[in-house]
């Protein structure tokens, strides 16, 4: 089974209908699950106590996990000065935080089968310094230093942890960015396109198979940075 | 010794590579002299989580209380036998 967080929109509900759709035993998490239409859990991700509830419940069902995908993030693009400190925490605790919880939460069922892949999310903004995307840059920044301290205390246990650090996709992540600043962006990538959510679905099916095993602690650059 | 202090003890003995160690309650098994190299530590904590579960109860190793160093459930044998004993009771 492949856990996914943030799986009620954006790049989360694309990863979870792809490997949906190709029969893989998918499993989401959001706050909100009413209209999922694989099978999910209500959960959010910064609370240690819900993503608790999750394991227990897997546990439970005595599934066997092999992926775990933490695609829940939230963005608000905003100068740190001008930024609300309930904004600020905000952020942090859904990206990093939420991050940080589902792998130390959700790994150990995989330990136990000396299996697995982890994918955690960053973004261009942190290898760009964008304007404007400070904190939420500074949130992703931790996970991408998480994703590499963690891929090493999980190669003993033949799990793989990578980090994918896309461009600007078009999600509803991009609400309230115009056309002209997503440009800016794109055009600054090594591979100046803007691309869409499948780019990602491809590479966690990349690194949810076994031929990826030799990448762990990468931060993979969608679009190339 | 109670039984499930007994049952703790076997289960670190058996991550232990080298079968001359004895373990009590003073073995340490975290900083300078430990028994244990940290994938084991991991693995004896789900080993834990297993016999927990065998008695009725869910043995809680991410707590604020298992990584202080100071009072640290995982100082030594004895202190992980006595969490481990601690949990069960709280949870009956």
């Amino acid at each position: 089974m492949i856990v996914v967080t943030g799986s009620s929109r954006g790049l989360g509900l694309a990863i979870c209908e792809r490997l949906h759709s190709l029969g893989v035993d998918v499993f989401g998490l959001s706050r909100d699950v009413s209209n999922s239409t694989f099978p999910s859990m209500s959960c959010d991700v910064s609370s240690y106590e819900d993503v608790k509830k999750v394991v227990l419940t897997l546990k439970k069902q005595d599934k066997k996990v092999s992926g775990l995908v933490n695609a829940a993030g939230i963005a608000s693009m905003n100068l740190a000065v001008t930024t609300p400190p309930t904004v600020s925490q905000k952020i942090i605790e859904t990206n990093l935080l939420g991050t940080i919880f589902c792998c130390q939460l959700i790994a150990p069922l995989m330990m136990r089968n000396k299996c697995g892949s982890i994918m955690n999310f960053s973004t261009i903004a942190v290898s760009l310094g964008l304007k404007g995307e400070s904190v939420y840059s500074a949130s992703k920044a931790g996970v991408e230093g998480f994703t590499r301290s963690f891929a090493r205390e999980m190669a003993d246990f033949n799990i793989n942890v990578n980090c994918i650090a896309p461009g600007p996709i078009d999600t509803s992540l991009l609400k309230g960015i115009t056309a002209n600043q997503i440009q800016k962006i794109v055009s600054q990538q090594i591979i100046p396109k803007q691309f869409s959510p499948d780019a990602i679905c491809d590479l966690v099916e990349l690194l949810l198979d076994p031929r990826s095993n030799s990448l762990s602690g990468q931060v993979l650059h969608v679009g190339g940075a | 010794m109670t039984d499930i202090r007994r049952g703790v003890f076997q289960i670190i003995l058996d991550g232990i590579e080298d079968k001359t160690i004895q373990v009590n309650d003073d073995t340490p098994l975290i900083s300078d002299g430990s028994v244990l190299d940290s994938m084991k530590l991991v693995e004896l904590c789900l080993t834990l989580e297993d016999f927990a579960e065998e008695k009725g109860f869910e043995f809680d190793w991410t707590s604020d209380q298992a990584m202080s160093r100071s009072r640290s459930m995982f100082r030594t044998a004895g202190s992980l036998a006595s969490e481990f004993i601690n949990q069960m009771d709280a949870k009956k």
